[in-house]
């Protein structure tokens, strides 16, 4: 066969508009399967065609868009009645995997959310616990404190001390609880007036008329009972105002108050 | 044609048959005019040419399994799909016309000048170079092409032989493809 001649007999055009009978077709398409320069020609031709015709276009309504849009939107109704078996069968499993795509991504967001919530929750419930721990354990601090100075008030050894104003500070007062078995000086302050920051209260005890230093402290305590330096003896104890540290020696005119130990 | 995106005709293609709504969307804005035109050629009743080319998207949507680009291009294949729907709905309405002195049934159509639907269709797509066309070639253009004749109905419409109006309308179309360039 001379395939120059075939192409260039009209059966391109003829074949590619449509207008070639059954026969022509089957034998057109079978000689493409040989000739690559018929497949060529053919190609070449609907170029052309496809050319002029997108050149040669008419501008259509524009709700036809939206017809065409919404028709193959609701498609389910059009594809039922389709001829082609193999196009049902492409079409059934795309659908239903987009329906278990769909569930799938909702079932993973509604999850995503829960463990967010959760997560926020456990969060918080962690951060509560923390702070009642510090709470509890501040409380018990404090309770075993308080159980401790309770201690030194009911300790059959401890000798309370009644400290009274003297003539410069009538209303100081203030008293002292003195362990004898281990020396151990506890204070309790009652009503001692606030010193400039530079001065503290300082406090001694009188052993064979002299001073001995049992430590400084102010006149506002968050402590009940103050724990001051332990002695052996005491005769007395006294309260002075000192510079902030304490003194060596006692100024003994600036003597706020005194107590005897009662013997 | 608002769309930006352009594909080869391959990707078109696997896109379509994937039911992709886009490409769908993007064909339609490309060839709709172009179909618009031959669908418009052959029925010459905008009214009708606008059923028709939705029924061939639809159609499009439907069978674009059964493209096979071994056999053509796409647009080939659309513009046939095009052109039998066209010269079907043309055979239906030639049936309807026979009965058209008959009160219309149903609700009041809209289009009460269907006069306005018609449309000169001499100086559109094909039809334009068709008039460079000799008469009787021509003729058998628009007989096997337009109306959808096979050549053996033209050939007994026309009173001649089988083997000649082949030759003839094969010259034609040779000469129309110059035509296009």
């Amino acid at each position: 066969m001379n395939i120059q001649e075939y192409i260039s007999s009209g059966i391109v055009e003829s074949y590619v508009l449509g207008l070639a009978g059954e026969g022509e077709r089957a034998e057109f398409e079978q000689l493409c399967l040989q000739y690559p320069e018929l497949v060529e020609a053919r190609t070449a031709f609907e170029e052309t065609l496809e050319k002029f015709a997108l050149a040669n276009t008419i501008v259509l309504p524009e709700n036809l868009r939206y017809r065409f849009l919404e028709a193959i939107d609701s498609s389910p109704s059009i594809n039922q009645s389709s001829k082609v078996i193999t196009m049902e069968n492409s079409q059934k499993p795309v659908r239903r995997t987009n329906w278990l795509a769909v569930a799938a991504v909702i079932l993973l967001i509604g999850c995503a959310y829960f463990a967010y919530q959760f997560y926020s929750q456990s969060e918080e419930l962690k951060k509560t616990n923390k702070e009642l721990q510090s709470r509890l354990d501040s409380t018990d601090n404090i309770l075993n404190q308080i159980v401790a100075e309770q201690k030194v008030f009911k300790d059959s050894n401890v000798t309370v001390v009644n400290m009274v104003g003297t003539q410069i500070a009538p209303r100081s007062s203030a008293n002292v609880y003195w362990d004898s078995a281990s020396s151990s000086v506890y204070l309790v302050v009652k009503n001692m007036p606030k010193l400039p920051s530079d001065q503290q209260y300082q406090l001694w005890a009188l052993i064979d008329g002299k001073p001995k230093d049992l430590g400084v402290f102010d006149a506002e305590q968050e402590k009940l009972i103050l724990k001051m330096n332990n002695t052996q003896k005491a005769e007395a104890f006294a309260i002075t105002i000192e510079k902030k540290g304490g003194n060596p020696s006692p100024t003994l005119e600036k003597m706020q108050s005194m107590g005897k130990m009662r013997q | 044609m608002a769309t930006t995106t352009t594909y080869t005709e391959h990707e078109l293609v696997s896109l379509l048959k994937r039911r992709d709504n886009k490409a769908f969307g993007y064909l339609y804005d490309n060839y709709s005019g172009a179909l618009y035109s031959i669908i418009l050629q052959i029925l010459g009743d905008v009214e009708l040419a606008n059923d028709v080319l939705q029924e061939v998207f639809i159609n499009i949507w439907r069978k674009i399994e059964s493209y096979d680009h071994t056999k053509g291009r796409l647009f080939t294949w659309m513009l046939n799909i095009a052109r039998n729907a066209s010269i079907d709905t043309l055979r239906s309405k030639t049936y309807q016309n026979d009965r058209k002195n008959q009160p219309m049934p149903g609700p009041a159509d809209e289009n009460m000048n269907t006069q306005a639907a018609q449309m000169n269709i001499d100086n559109i797509g094909f039809r334009k170079v068709l008039g460079q066309l000799r008469e009787d070639q021509r003729v058998l253009i628009e007989l096997a092409y337009f109306k959808g004749y096979t050549h053996e109905e033209i050939a007994n419409l026309q009173q001649i032989p089988l083997g000649t109006v082949k030759t003839r309308i094969r010259n034609a179309l040779i000469q129309l493809r110059g035509y296009l360039k």
